[in-house]
């Protein structure tokens, strides 16, 4: 509604990350993330994987975004209840990073659901973790590391990302102590020294993005589930496959130099594919509710 | 043993009958019982019904619950009857809804307006043990169990000939009757449709079409399967209520529905969320319940659920003692319930670790939680069929700020689970949205009424002076709510829709919850069970605090100790094998007694 779709911004923006890895067999119902590198892109993609796939992931660096949080007129509407968080921060890359990554978050899902960015309330779980009140139809995930930014949305269930530069290198001997399972420490072990950092790496980032999923972020231990690194899906500490495939995930490469993984559930309770904030109260109930020329109480109405 | 659910006079008939259900069902945790999570765990596995235990229940008359004690049954009030369907909840989910609450959503609408035929064959076929289900017609953003509906068109010599299909239906493969909204013209009026009731042997064989089960991924042992309808001959008299009246009749009967799936489904399925965590925090090494953040989050959902049960109860005793006044304050309570309930499941994976993948009985039940609770809320499609019955209400909403909005409380009586009981009349359900207090909302109004009684009691000690600071707060924000809502109104043309309008009303429900938590709180008796943990300041104090974060509210620090002793509270629950909602009910099966204490 509020942006138009065109061919030269669809060349521009619309890039996709290159699969890396799917980590599991259902790994395609996860959309590759799309790059988005300014609010007037193109959102053809993010809407149509929304509706055919029901997920979609977008990202840019936020120094991409950074013309936008410098030259709106309205920072203060469009971070809204975050305004007072971003006028508090005191180091100027931390704030502009942390307005860039918001407003990522508006135009993502006000493109999904045909409303105006400033129209968008993000609140905050005890968690931390963000997602839009009083609109269910999408959950929202953001992840940052460097100069990278993503943020995905589900009509399915819920989402996570996690990203990391790709030429992290985690200290192995503590990862495979803190964060992994028996059965994952075993076919780490058995991988070729030169696989080892990139797989453990790509299994950080998806432990991350599945606990970011269920809200939890690092408070669920790493040790407790775990993914098998060969043959995909999600794993009990012994290695056992976990039944069910309402689990989705993904890792994808982007810029050349980041990881960026997705957890995706589908609650299964196979959700229309529209999400537009202005078709989701049924007409039947409100016409029933509000009958013309017959409005009770005060005068004024919604 | 159709007896076996009757009680002596004289004894509070609800809580009888509810542990009546709750022995029958026996320990869930003991080996062999045949009742138990092992079975129901492996049913669910099989994506069966647990079919021994729905014959249990049908034995001792479950169907009975749902009919009216006038047409031979034993339903009175709703609150009553969410306290006896809360063991079935407990131990499954599917197994509530299968064999239980569904049957309600279909026989509300022939006890709002079905005629007296229509009413006593419902209430036969239900006490004789049969089965009848709903078909809903198509909301906006239709999930799988909303979509499709079917149509209606005069047939020649009189009656219907009905048409239309749908695939996700729970119990169409197996029902004997369905209540179903039938479209009867054409667009989105009021007058879209109208309720039939369908009694499968009063209409020609070959014209119902049951379709396949089809496979969910919550609720795996419910009968999910699909209905179709060709020219399927329907009698004049099967019409419920009047030609046009469908809408109309589900706006009445969902208010029943939603309260009830709130105040058993939900509250129960949380209940025995928290349970499987309490048990997985005292069996870890440490062997005691934690303080650290394990405890917080234990004593923190513990909260939360007394806080949505308050919600629940107080929607349903509203159904019971004015049920003119349920339209709003019903959706709401679903609206608050399962956005508190929704977060609590994360929070409670957390606590549990690896225990949360556990397929056994001991906490093979959390997972199918996670699966099950899902689907008994139906997602954004659930979500946006509340906003459509709340958007109108804030207009009301504008008026709770004024000067003397304090005076127009809801009563007390509200706010008393198990207190004062009365008959739920379904022919007094409205479909038009109205306040008892004058154009001020009488719920949200009792939380300025107890934040200003709480200013008196801050003397008491830190604790009650932080929860009297903490009302403030939410008062304040009340007024806030008020003048945004005053705002919104203002500013746009009618029949327009802002987006704020569902911020506003997010906000509401959550306001709601807060509410009822200190009326409840505040009625609460001192003398009851668990020293009066329910009166005193602590449950509500944290509840109200995490209510306050979810609002963007600046809430401070809770005073030193608070989550500690509430979390010692609900171990003493778990201890002395008590359910952890407001009624604190004896549970079957041995209590906990070898758990260290705090």
């Amino acid at each position: 509604m509020h942006q138009q779709d065109s061919e030269a911004s669809a060349k521009a923006g619309g890039r996709r990350g290159d699969a890396i890895a799917h980590a599991t067999a259902h790994g395609s119902a996860v959309a590759p993330p799309v790059h988005i590198p300014r609010p007037d892109s193109s959102w053809r993609q993010i809407r149509a994987d929304l509706r055919d796939r029901g997920t979609a992931v977008a990202y840019a660096t936020w120094t991409e975004w950074l013309p936008a949080v410098l030259t709106t007129t309205r920072l203060g509407p469009l971070l809204g209840r975050d305004f007072g968080r971003y006028a508090d921060t005191q180091d100027p890359v931390v704030r502009c990073r942390f307005a860039a990554s918001r407003l990522l978050i508006k135009y993502t899902v006000a493109a999904a659901l045909g409303i105006a960015p400033e129209d968008i309330d993000i609140a905050y779980r005890l968690s931390g973790r963000p997602y839009l009140r009083g609109l269910d139809q999408v959950d929202v995930a953001l992840t940052h590391t460097g100069e990278l930014m993503a943020v995905g949305i589900s009509r399915m269930g819920r989402i996570g990302l996690d990203a990391e530069r790709a030429d992290r290198r985690l200290d192995f001997a503590l990862v495979r102590s803190q964060m992994c399972t028996p059965a994952e420490a075993a076919e780490l072990d058995a991988l070729p020294e030169e696989q080892r950092a990139a797989c453990t790496l790509r299994l950080w980032t998806l432990k991350e993005a599945y606990t970011k999923a269920l809200g939890q972020g690092m408070r669920l231990a790493f040790t407790t589930f775990g993914f098998g690194l060969a043959a995909g899906g999600l794993r009990t500490p012994d290695g056992t496959e976990v039944p069910g495939d309402d689990w989705a995930f993904a890792t994808h490469s982007v810029l050349g130099r980041y990881l960026l993984s997705a957890a995706c559930h589908d609650a299964g309770l196979d959700p229309d594919g529209d999400t537009s904030v202005g078709t989701m109260l049924d007409q039947g109930l409100l016409t029933a509710l509000a009958p013309p020329g017959q409005q009770r109480g005060p005068a004024v109405d919604i | 043993m159709n007896q076996s659910l009757t009680v002596a006079a004289g004894t509070s008939a609800a809580v009888a009958r509810a542990r009546y259900v709750e022995e029958l069902l026996g320990d869930p945790f003991e080996p062999g019982n045949p009742h138990g999570q092992e079975a129901l765990l492996a049913a669910d596995e099989r994506r069966q019904v647990p079919a021994a235990t729905e014959e249990l229940l049908g034995a001792a008359g479950l169907g009975a619950e749902f009919v009216p004690r006038d047409l031979g049954g034993r339903l009175t009030g709703v609150e009553e009857l969410a306290q006896v369907l809360r063991p079935v909840f407990r131990r499954d989910v599917a197994l509530g809804f299968g064999a239980g609450m569904t049957a309600l959503f279909a026989a509300s609408v022939v006890w709002t307006a079905g005629d007296a035929r229509q009413r006593h064959a419902t209430a036969r076929r239900l006490l004789d043990g049969g089965r009848i289900t709903i078909l809903h017609r198509e909301f906006a953003h239709a999930n799988a169990i909303l979509r499709g509906e079917y149509t209606a068109r005069p047939a020649p010599g009189g009656g219907y000939l009905v048409d239309g299909r749908k695939e996700v239906v729970i119990n169409a493969d197996r029902a004997e009757a369905f209540v179903a909204y039938v479209r009867t013209a054409p667009g989105n009026g009021p007058d879209s449709h109208s309720a039939f009731l369908l009694e499968t042997d009063r209409l020609p064989s070959g014209a119902i079409h049951r379709l396949p089960r089809a496979r969910t991924q919550g609720m795996r042992g419910a009968h999910y399967a699909g209905l179709e309808l060709k020219d399927c001959p329907v009698p004049a008299n099967a019409l419920i209520g009047r030609f046009g009246e469908g809408v109309s009749l589900s706006l009445r009967t969902f208010q029943v529905s939603r309260a009830l799936v709130s105040g058993s489904a939900l509250v129960a399925g949380m209940d025995s969320a928290l349970r499987y965590a309490v048990r997985a925090a005292t069996e870890s090494p440490h062997g005691t319940v934690p303080r650290g953040r394990r405890g917080r989050v234990l004593a923190g959902v513990f909260a939360d659920l007394l806080a949505c049960d308050s919600l629940a109860v107080t929607g349903l005793r509203l159904l019971d003692l004015a049920p003119e006044h349920a339209l709003i304050p019903s959706a709401a309570v679903k609206y608050a319930v399962s956005a508190l309930l929704h977060e609590d499941l994360d929070e409670l994976a957390a606590v549990l670790g690896a225990r949360g993948y556990d397929r056994s009985p001991a906490y093979g039940g959390f997972q199918k939680l996670v699966r099950d609770l899902p689907m008994a809320g139906l997602g954004h499609a659930g979500t946006a069929d509340i906003q459509a019955v709340l958007v109108p209400h804030l207009r009301t909403l504008a008026h709770t700020g004024r000067r003397d909005a304090h005076t127009h409380e809801a009563p007390a009586g509200l706010f008393t689970p198990g207190g004062d009981r009365t008959t739920l009349d379904f022919r007094r359900l409205d479909a038009d949205p109205r306040d008892p207090q004058n154009g001020c909302d009488g719920l949200l109004t009792a939380l300025l009424g107890a934040a200003a009684r709480l200013d008196g009691q801050s003397s008491r000690g830190p604790r009650w002076a932080a929860l009297a600071d903490l009302a403030r707060s939410f008062a304040a924000e009340v007024r806030t709510l008020a003048e945004r809502c005053a705002a919104l109104s203002a500013r746009l043309e009618a029949s327009a829709l802002d987006p704020a309008a569902y911020v506003l009303l997010d906000r509401y429900c959550l306001l709601l919850a807060a509410a009822a938590s200190l009326a409840v709180r505040e009625n609460a008796d001192r003398g009851a069970p668990d020293s009066g943990l329910l009166a005193g300041p602590d449950w509500a104090l944290l509840a109200l605090s995490r209510i306050g974060r979810r609002l963007g509210l600046a809430v401070p620090e809770l005073p030193d100790g608070v989550s500690q002793d509430l979390a010692a509270g609900l171990l003493d629950r778990y201890r002395r094998g008590r359910s952890f909602d407001l009624y604190g009910m004896r549970l079957a099966g041995a209590a906990q007694g070898a758990v260290r204490s705090v």
